[in-house]
């Protein structure tokens, strides 16, 4: 049997227990699910933001590592180049040095032989001519002399060359 | 037919059990939900918070596989759970009591005339399933029927349209389906408190024997699984029906 008056009524009192129930059962919980799924979701985007960081921090600090590795190994390089240059700039020295002494001692040598020989010459020359005034000075007269000294002198310079 | 309390029954009559019973089974779901709500916590939900939570979701998973979009999800979210958690409770009413006084004296004020009270020996029920009463079922499906009109006049246009596309039989589905959605609650938890009441008044077998009860036991068991699904499918169907009739999804298409 329709009854029109359920029928109404069963719809008001449908209704009125349905607005009851969603305003103070309902929507509190509904509030909290959305919350929760606020509260959810900021947590991941957080989590992630840190493990972004983490991540970004870690390669900056493997790319200063590595950094300060190469630095390293290229003072390293320069020094041990530096050192290379400087040995072998000491040992052109020390081969200049005692190339240049060896020069030295050399001229040195040959002057003073030089010398000698000019003082042996000369002293020969000397005492030739006193010699030779102490012979002459008796026998010879001034155009034998003259020849004398001639001769002795082409002598002479035959024995210096 | 059984007698029931009715008030006005020559003019306007309401069945007091009905009405009573709408009302008793909100203040139930009320409590529930006052109860999850009290102990509510964002963090650690425990207990009845759990189970009410679980029944949103489920009730948000039916509402999200036949709405357009998920501001009409939102909107229908509150009623649809509403719905499904009343009806649960309200067909599994008349399942687990059914109470019937017997009357001595007419009582004509409530319908209760002498002519009807002999038809039934005298019993009067006061406690039973509303949705065990057809014009309860009816009421509740033309509530979804207005609500989702109400819902489609948001957008005039499609509303007018959506009756003769893809062609006019669309306006006969207007009564069938209010009609079906009623009756199909109404007949399935009538059927299975009447079959009981039959079965449960069935004469003992050589005068003591209650060769009924094993069969009583089935079909409680059955016809508390189908109290279950007959929730669950009018809700299903108020989703459907007002998702019909959301037409936001489809105005960049209309």
């Amino acid at each position: 049997m329709f009854e029109l008056g359920t029928f109404i009524f069963s719809i008001v009192a449908f209704l009125l227990m349905f607005w009851i129930v969603s305003a103070v059962g309902f929507k509190p919980i509904a509030k909290m699910l959305e919350q929760r799924r606020v509260h959810v979701t900021s947590q991941i985007e957080e989590a992630e933001k840190s493990r972004e960081e983490a991540e970004r921090i870690l390669a900056e600090q493997q790319r200063v590592l590595e950094e300060s590795r190469k630095e390293a190994k290229a003072i390293l390089e320069a020094a041990r180049v530096r050192a290379e240059e400087q040995a072998r700039t000491i040992l052109q020295e020390a081969q200049a040095e005692s190339a240049r002494i060896l020069e030295d001692g050399r001229a040195l040598i040959e002057r003073e032989r030089a010398e000698a020989m000019n003082e042996v010459l000369s002293r020969v020359a000397n005492l030739t001519v006193e010699l030779t005034t102490k012979l002459l000075a008796e026998h010879v007269t001034a155009q034998v002399q003259e020849e004398m000294l001639a001769k002795a002198e082409k002598r002479l310079g035959e024995l210096v060359c | 037919m059984p007698n029931f309390p009715v008030l006005f029954p020559d003019t306007f009559p309401i069945n007091l059990v009905v009405i009573g019973t709408i009302i008793l089974t909100g203040l139930v779901v009320l409590i529930v939900m006052r109860v999850a709500v009290s102990k509510m916590d964002v963090r650690r939900p425990r207990g009845v918070q759990n189970f009410v939570e679980w029944a949103i979701d489920f009730t948000a998973g039916i509402a999200r596989d036949t709405m357009p979009t998920e501001t009409a999800v939102r909107f229908v979210l509150p009623l649809a759970f509403f719905t499904l958690f009343f009806l649960f409770i309200a067909n599994w009413l008349g399942l687990i009591m059914t109470i019937s006084v017997k009357l001595g004296h007419p009582i004509p004020a409530l319908g209760l005339t002498a002519a009807k009270l002999a038809s039934t020996k005298g019993s009067v029920i006061f406690f039973d399933s509303p949705t065990a009463n057809m014009s309860c079922a009816l009421g509740l499906a033309v509530l979804v029927w207005l609500i989702s009109h109400a819902r489609g006049l948001r957008h005039p246009k499609l509303w007018f349209r959506h009756f003769f596309s893809p062609s006019p039989l669309g306006l006969l589905e207007e009564i069938t389906n209010p009609l079906t959605h009623g009756m199909r609650l109404f007949g399935n938890i009538f059927a299975g408190e009447a079959l009981l009441t039959v079965m449960l008044q069935a004469p003992f077998a050589l005068g003591w024997i209650p060769w009924t009860l094993p069969l009583i036991l089935l079909w409680l068991l059955y016809a508390g699984f189908v109290a279950t699904v007959q929730a669950y499918v009018f809700s299903v169907l108020l989703c459907l029906y007002i998702g019909n009739k959301s037409f936001e999804g489809h105005e960049h298409h209309a």
